[in-house]
């Protein structure tokens, strides 16, 4: 059962990416391997592997009693991340929840960097797959000022060069070429969607948080911790943009 | 509609709060929310600022404009292939630990000649002492303040701030600034 889920979303991200791969600029040969892994995306290991540990620490019961909504609706809640928890009053992300689950199904909570919590969020956040991209930034005040500030963080100049990520993803210089990469659309690439993803350049499979913190650490601003409230107002503000695109879940994306 | 579907939602939450009030203290220590500010704050970058390059700044010195010529090319110690010209170290020490000297790589936005990847974000400097200079477009004194902070020209540009930053020293700037002026024979 699982294995057809996980099947019908790697073809309907193939569609989604062969879309997407025109945009990019890749040698034959890259082009070559990304087709080959499209067909087998090594991250599917990564997605086993977080189910396993998902359905043994949390459980998709569990999760939708946390979240207050009826299991059928876990999908669709999942697609509204980060959310307001009203058990801490605070924007979660949807690893930080499953920290809280864990620890009340009687586990220690896997760290928020590790390589368990990155396959485990991988494989919770396919549960959304196709599920539109729903997130609320108007839901509440909390909500509301969790988006003010990752816009502010997102447009803040800092580091050693000046640069804000607005630097290269605002509209103005998006699909610009920055060293033979051309500059992503974060909403039109819908990187909320895709993310957690196997990354070919990194082999590994990296979350939303994590990828930003490679774009602080190349351009040389400080690198903020995953889970902190500005890096979780990040994903809410990028998430957004994805969801103005009227983008899906497509998880386990793959980046170059 | 929308809204009905939001309060049963909400009384559902708060039945489930009730249950689990206990653990609303627990539960903050154990998810992990890490503190950002600070390294937020100590980050940030300072306000425009205006410069007066130093005296003998522009230099036809070939050893100077190869060291702009390296640092307009290369991202850092660690990923550049050649070794730097004489004079320009490939790892420094900070605070005792030795790291990757950090170049300009401007080439990320803008071509020039014998760029390699070459990006189109800033505009193409090829022919730029011909085009700008020779013809008075430009001073020496705009290339080494758009180079040391931009925000000057252009208070919304998309361009690194390489002086104000304290990423490149004033005679790191020159050198730079030397390299885009000079006189290119290779295209
Ligand atoms: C100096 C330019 C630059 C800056 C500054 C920058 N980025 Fe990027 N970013 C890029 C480039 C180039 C890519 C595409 C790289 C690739 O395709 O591998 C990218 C890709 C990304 C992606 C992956 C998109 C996807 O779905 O594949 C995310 C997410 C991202 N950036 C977020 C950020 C955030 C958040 C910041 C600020 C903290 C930031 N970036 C700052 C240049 C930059
Ligand atoms: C992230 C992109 C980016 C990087 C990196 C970058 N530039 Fe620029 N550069 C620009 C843009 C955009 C402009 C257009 C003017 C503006 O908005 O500042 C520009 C303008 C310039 C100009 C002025 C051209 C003119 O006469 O109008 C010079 C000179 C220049 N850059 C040199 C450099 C040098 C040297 C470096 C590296 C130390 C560098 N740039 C790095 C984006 C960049």
């Amino acid at each position: 059962m699982k294995k057809i889920i996980s099947l019908v979303a790697v073809s309907a991200l193939s569609l989604t990416l062969a879309m997407g791969a025109e945009q990019y600029s890749m040698s034959d040969a890259d082009r070559a391997l990304y087709k080959e892994m499209l067909e087998n995306n090594p991250a599917d290991i990564f997605v086993d592997e977080g189910n396993e540990l998902f359905d043994e620490m949390v459980t998709e019961e569990s999760l939708a009693k946390f979240l207050g909504v009826d299991i059928d609706d876990l999908p669709k809640t999942i697609a509204g991340f980060p959310r307001y928890i009203p058990q801490v009053d605070e924007v979660l992300g949807l690893d930080q929840v499953m920290q809280a689950v864990m620890y009340l199904n009687g586990y220690k909570p896997f760290k928020l960097k590790s390589a368990e919590m990155f396959s485990m969020l991988a494989y919770a956040k396919s549960l959304a797959n196709d599920e539109p991209i729903n997130i609320d930034v108007d839901a509440n005040e909390k909500m509301k000022k969790a988006y003010a500030l990752g816009t502010k963080v997102f447009m803040m100049k800092r580091g050693k060069r000046g640069l804000s990520c607005n630097s290269c993803h605002s509209k103005e210089v998006t699909g610009l070429i920055l060293r033979t990469q051309p500059l992503p659309d974060l909403g039109e690439v819908n990187t909320a969607g895709t993310w957690p993803a196997y990354r070919m350049t990194k082999s590994s499979l990296r979350t939303l948080q994590r990828r930003f913190q490679g774009c602080m650490k190349n351009a040389l601003l400080a690198v903020i911790p995953i889970g902190s409230k500005e890096m979780v107002a990040l994903e809410v503000y990028v998430t957004n943009l994805a969801k103005e695109k009227g983008k899906k879940i497509a998880i386990p994306g793959l980046k170059r | 509609m929308h809204r009905n579907r939001k309060l049963v939602l909400g009384l559902g939450l708060m039945a489930f709060c009730i249950t689990q009030a206990a653990n609303g203290a627990d539960l903050k220590s154990v998810i992990e929310m890490p503190d950002a500010s600070a390294i937020l704050k100590k980050d940030r970058l300072a306000p425009p600022k205006k410069y007066t390059m130093p005296a003998g700044c522009i230099t036809t010195d070939l050893s100077a404009i190869a060291r702009g010529e390296y640092i307009f090319h290369n991202l850092n110690g660690k990923k550049a292939k050649k070794s730097p010209p004489k004079g320009l170290p490939k790892y420094i020490v900070v605070n005792g630990k030795k790291k990757p000297k950090q170049y300009g790589n401007c080439v990320a936005c803008h071509n020039i000649e014998g760029a390699i990847g070459g990006g189109n974000i800033g505009p193409d400097l090829h022919r730029y002492k011909e085009l700008f200079i020779d013809t008075g477009v430009r001073s020496f004194q705009y290339v080494y303040q758009h180079i040391a902070d931009p925000r000057v020209h252009n208070k919304n540009t998309h361009m690194t701030v390489n002086l104000t930053t304290g990423l490149f020293t004033p005679r790191e700037i020159c050198e730079i600034a030397s390299y885009v002026v000079s006189d290119k024979k290779k295209d």
